[in-house]
């Protein structure tokens, strides 16, 4: 049944996302990238990691719904153009995991520099809150 | 693909995941279901533009397949689960999950595009 889960979400996600942004992207540009993002993003994020239709438990390393839609990317264009598609696409999927598994790692860095700032009784408030440490607003910014 | 090119696509790859990491989880803390949303547009419409939207984009497509920022969420969010103690034998299940199903919705998508 997980798998099953699974692979409805990865699927769905991935299949609306490969046409319909298009649909918007391409007469609309940038604004139709918003538009999809909300009308497809959302709604796919709701149902896949919020209702929870990927079951993702806490303890065991996280599958976003991004990867069955970057698949579900290469995969259409495997079917439509052939294998050849997907051997010329490789420097661009290496460098592109490359660099997503550097943010992965840095972001790593920060939140655990985070925690232990706030640990230390360091930790930073939200500007609405409380001021920022350092910030002091009647000289009008940062000291 | 030039070193430029690389280096650029290597960015664009670092910098999807990394701000998913940073405030996506914080925009549902604050406001519930509809931070997702915010999120959705502003962390995602935000960073496809400058990947994929923009006419010159960050992340140059070497080939003929469709590189998808998505990609680097996935592989990123995975890898900081990871270093923050998450499992690998229990994702196991999750990643043959978006294999298949990947594969076959790009299969579906193949049959009226």
């Amino acid at each position: 049944m997980k798998f099953l889960r699974g692979m409805l979400g990865y699927m769905i996600a991935g299949m609306i996302v490969m046409s319909v942004w298009d649909g918007f992207a391409a007469p609309y540009g940038i604004a139709g990238g918003y538009i999809a993002a909300i009308i497809i993003i959302g709604p796919m994020w709701f149902m896949n990691h919020y209702v929870g239709l990927i079951d993702n438990p806490d303890g065991d390393a996280f599958v976003d719904m991004a990867l069955g839609i970057g698949i579900t990317g290469i995969a259409r264009d495997v079917f439509l153009k052939g294998s050849d598609a997907f051997f010329s696409a490789i420097p661009t999927l290496g460098f592109v995991i490359l660099g997503a598994t550097i943010g992965g790692y840095v972001a790593v860095l920060v939140e655990k520099n985070m925690e232990e700032r706030a640990l230390e009784g360091k930790e930073h408030f939200p500007a609405n809150e409380e001021p920022a440490p350092g910030y002091l607003s009647e000289y009008g910014g940062n000291k | 693909m030039t070193l430029g090119h690389a280096i650029a696509t290597t960015f664009g790859g670092f910098i999807f995941p990394f701000l998913i990491r940073m405030i996506w989880g914080k925009m549902v803390d604050e406001w519930g279901a509809i931070g997702g949303w915010m999120a959705a547009a502003f962390i995602v419409g935000t960073t496809w533009a400058i990947n994929h939207g923009i006419s010159s984009s960050m992340i140059t497509q070497s080939g003929g397949a469709w590189i998808d920022m998505a990609f680097a969420a996935g592989v990123g969010v995975y890898v900081a689960s990871f270093l923050k103690g998450g499992k690998l034998g229990g994702s196991f299940v999750n990643i043959g999950a978006a294999l298949v199903g990947g594969v076959s919705g790009g299969f579906i998508l193949s049959l009226f595009l």
